[in-house]
């Protein structure tokens, strides 16, 4: 008996396990972004209150501090780790692939994380209680600190979508994949963004304040360095565009873009509406006002880039050698890893995968509709719900109608020979093929 | 099912990029350190819920519900940031285990995210309903332990099912019908209330590291540090009667009861109650409670291996495929880095904290603030400069 590393498998009915961890993926986004945008927005404040002794903008830094320790302290660090367990649930192996090369880039990681969550308690908690001199000191390291997460973080996301070049497969290095094609542009894209975040998550702050003068000047301020965010977002993505592989930039430009252009223009514009307004008119950045286009930033802002992204990493789920539905697609030499495609269309996916209920290794006329529907959630679901008319890609509505022959034809030439490269080459024995075609045919 | 051929061809395919002792040795020092904050805000919580109820009636209760609340607070973010790299090193070498129990329970590690973040969320509507004076503040702080208390039972309950290796393809398949539920939940009963039961010792001691760290400062009167110091003793010696019986109870159970890591706990554990009993050094005894500490985590990963070993997985076969850029450079960073910088932030707060008024750092403080600030720079270029230097190899 032989066996590929399949784990059980989670599925969450009419949204797809994925789905859960594009959602933690988002609130961590939104908490992580806001929160080293804001570590380098106080240095920043820092350096000026010490500079030009303004006693004012420190109890500024107290309130954003404060702000910041419940929205992105609370929510942040419980979801950093919870996007983890979600993508365990969804991808095992996807995160495990990233865990076993990466194991040591988030060790060091983590130990920015130590410096991060006791920096800014003691930044906040200290303001007015030690010598000025020192707290700036504090804020410089806290920044540090901030970005450092973010360096070591971005090149684990980039190689999720690939490392660029064919060195990787030979070396196995976790430099080699760590520093990818698109890291760089990528860690510009998330600077902008986090620099935007920053100002907007300000303007709530500082909407807040009672001495006029200094909102205007802290509006102001928060909106020219928002703009300056906001303009490297712009420049990054153009140089990010170019470093995407051949399947995605297909992706982008005969699906993606066609589907979301317009609403992304809009987005940018309405953002970059917001942040003029504010510099023009910053008596109307009021606090209802500012907390609604917080909400509004984050949603927009986030939600649809993050979900363009992960559909442009399609079929794979990490590093181009590992399917969304776990499977592993290619030999990585330097890794000793091998490909499993051979083995599951000689044999099948319910005799290697270890957990497969014994009655149902065999497939008879009695338990083939059963089995056909394991295949699918063996092969499918981490992309696909399974019910007719779910909320996202719903699989039984891509055979409308068709007849178990039909959909058999469509897995063979279609789905087995991975012309659609957004969809992994799904290549299974006839038997095996045969359920699934007759399981889809009973639910279209 | 063969299950030593399931769990070694579970295995990642790309090794792991050191030696597995060294992730096991990091493993259970970091679950120590995460534990001991698990505990503090369990038992952080429950003292400052008891303040809350008895502030009105004694003073001494008001000022410590409501620096206890601070200490939970500060205590959660802490366990949370401490828990990323025991959670991180255990996908390194156990993965079969550590995967297959978050798909048999994939709905309740989903979950468990947003019940810790209620948890955490609902103790700061604690602390600023009980700044306010509010009537719902007791209401909080109960609410919030409860959602604590049930995301420490899930935790313990991912711990336990993923050495249950016999019973995995039952619960996954009851009867052989596939379940993708993800709902599965079990629990060791006796183990979790050993485990629980650790939280009065630990916030016991706390206590009485408090007494001792505020004697020191003028406006905390005699009274006030004398009742902290009375009552930390008091939790500390009951807690730790109580984790003992408990503790031999689990071991009993495992059929361990005279291994001698267990012994060695016994030991630790009477030692404690001796010098809780005397009053000696409270940092002494908080030494002694980190050694007893990580003899459990150690005494936990013992389990696992034993476990383990009886299905034909041991991580020392695990194949390697060592990445000495990455090893450099967290090596480097972890005492570079992180000790400087940590070393910076706990002198200078243990040195605030104990001055009246504002705190002007001193030589050594601003040398270590220096040496922060230089050492992460530096530390920020060359990690640049290696990544422009790796694309400018791989790309031009």
């Amino acid at each position: 008996m032989e066996y590929i590393g399949l784990y059980p498998l989670f599925y969450f009915p009419q949204i797809g396990s994925a789905w859960l961890m594009g959602i933690t993926g988002a609130i961590h986004i939104m908490a992580s972004h806001t929160s080293v945008g804001a570590a380098l927005l106080f240095a920043f404040l820092a350096h000026k209150a010490y500079k030009e002794d303004r006693p004012e903008l420190y109890d500024y830094m107290r309130k954003y501090g404060m702000f910041l320790l419940i929205f992105s302290y609370v929510v942040g660090s419980i979801t950093g780790p919870g996007i983890w367990n979600t993508a365990t649930v969804a991808s095992p192996r996807g995160i495990s692939a990233l865990i076993h090369n990466f194991v040591w880039v988030w060790a060091t990681e983590w130990v920015f994380f130590i410096v991060e969550v006791i920096g800014v308690f003691v930044l906040v908690y200290t303001i007015g209680k030690i010598d000025r001199k020192t707290h700036l000191k504090i804020t410089y390291m806290f920044a540090l600190a901030s970005v450092s997460t973010l360096f070591l973080i971005i090149g684990i996301i980039s190689f999720m979508m690939w490392p660029g070049s064919d060195v990787w497969y030979q070396t196995g290095s976790a430099s080699d994949a760590f520093f990818g094609i698109n890291t760089f542009p990528h860690m510009f894209i998330r600077i902008g963004f986090m620099i935007v975040m920053s100002a907007v998550a300000g303007f709530v702050i500082a909407s807040n304040l009672k001495e006029m003068p200094l909102r205007m000047e802290l509006t102001r301020k928060l909106s020219v360095i928002g703009l300056i965010g906001g303009f490297l977002i712009l420049m990054s993505f153009l140089w990010y565009v170019q470093t995407l592989p051949q399947s995605a930039l297909d992706l982008f430009h005969t699906v993606l873009w066609p589907l979301n252009g317009t609403s992304r223009i809009i987005t940018v514009s309405i953002i970059a509406a917001y942040l003029l307004l504010a510099f023009a008119l910053p008596r109307l950045i009021t606090l209802p006002f500012a907390t609604v286009m917080l909400v509004v930033v984050l949603v927009l802002g986030i939600w649809p880039g993050e979900k363009m992204r992960e559909s442009m990493r399609k079929p794979y789920v990490a590093g181009r050698y590992v399917y969304s539905n776990q499977i592993i697609g290619r030999d990585v030499i330097g890794k000793n890893i091998k490909s499993e495609m051979a083995i599951i269309a000689e044999k099948g996916l319910l005799t290697v995968s270890p957990f497969i209920p014994e009655r149902l290794r065999t497939i008879t006329p009695e338990n083939q509709l059963e089995a056909g529907k394991l295949i699918a959630k063996l092969a499918c679901s981490n992309c696909h719900a399974l019910e007719k008319g779910a909320a996202y890609r719903p699989l039984p509505d891509r055979f409308p109608g068709q007849d178990a022959a039909t959909i058999e034809i469509v897995l063979n030439e279609v789905i087995a020979t991975g012309v659609r490269s957004y969809i992994p080459p799904i290549k299974l024995p006839e038997h095996e093929t045969k359920a699934l075609a007759a399981w889809l045919a009973t639910q279209n | 099912m063969d299950m030593s051929l399931v769990l070694n061809s579970l295995r990642d395919p790309a090794g792991v990029p050191f030696y597995p002792i060294v992730f096991q040795a990091l493993y259970i020092l970091t679950w120590a350190l995460h534990i001991a904050f698990v505990l503090l805000t369990l038992g952080g919580m429950v003292v400052s819920i008891v303040g809350h109820m008895k502030k009105n009636i004694d003073d001494n209760w008001k000022l410590l519900e409501s620096h206890m609340i601070q200490v939970s607070k500060i205590s959660v973010s802490m366990l949370i940031v401490l828990g990323v790299a025991p959670l991180l090193f255990t996908q390194v070498i156990y993965d079969p285990n550590w995967y297959v129990t978050n798909t048999l329970s994939g709905l309740w590690v989903v979950g468990f995210i947003y019940i810790l973040l209620a948890g955490y969320s609902l103790l700061y509507w604690f602390y600023y309903a009980n700044k306010s004076n509010s009537s719902m503040a007791g209401f909080a702080g109960i609410l919030s332990l409860a959602a604590l208390i049930f995301a420490g039972v899930l935790m313990h309950s991912f711990a336990y099912e993923s050495i249950q290796v016999d019973q995995w393809m039952n619960w996954y398949a009851p009867k052989g019908i596939v379940d993708n539920s993800g709902t599965n939940l079990h629990i060791d009963v006796v183990r979790l209330a050993f485990m629980v039961s650790l939280s009065a010792p630990v916030v016991g001691i706390f206590l009485l590291n408090y007494a001792d760290y505020f004697s020191k400062r003028e406006d905390y009167t005699a009274k006030y540090i004398g009742f902290v110091r009375s009552l930390g003793k008091k939790i500390a010696l009951g807690g730790l009667l109580v984790s003992a019986v408990l503790f031999v109870l689990w071991t009993f159970t495992l059929g361990m009861a005279f291994h001698p890591l267990v012994i060695a706990i016994v030991l630790s554990v009477l030692l404690l109650l001796a010098m809780v009993a005397k009053g000696s050094n409270s940092y002494v005894i908080t030494l002694v409670l980190v050694v007893a500490a990580l003899l459990i985590s150690t005494l936990r990963e013992v389990i696992r291996m034993n476990i383990m070993s009886k299905y034909g997985y041991t991580i020392y076969d695990y194949p390697m495929n060592i990445d000495w850029p990455t090893v450099v450079m967290f090596l480097s960073t972890f005492v570079g880095v992180g000790f400087t910088a940590v070393g910076f932030l706990l002198t200078l707060a243990w040195r605030a904290g104990r001055t009246k008024g504002v705190y002007t750092a001193d030589a050594t403080v601003t040398k270590l603030a220096d040496s922060t600030v230089s050492i992460t720079i530096l530390w920020v270029v060359i990690f640049l400069g290696w990544g422009i230097i790796a694309v400018f190899k791989n790309f031009l």
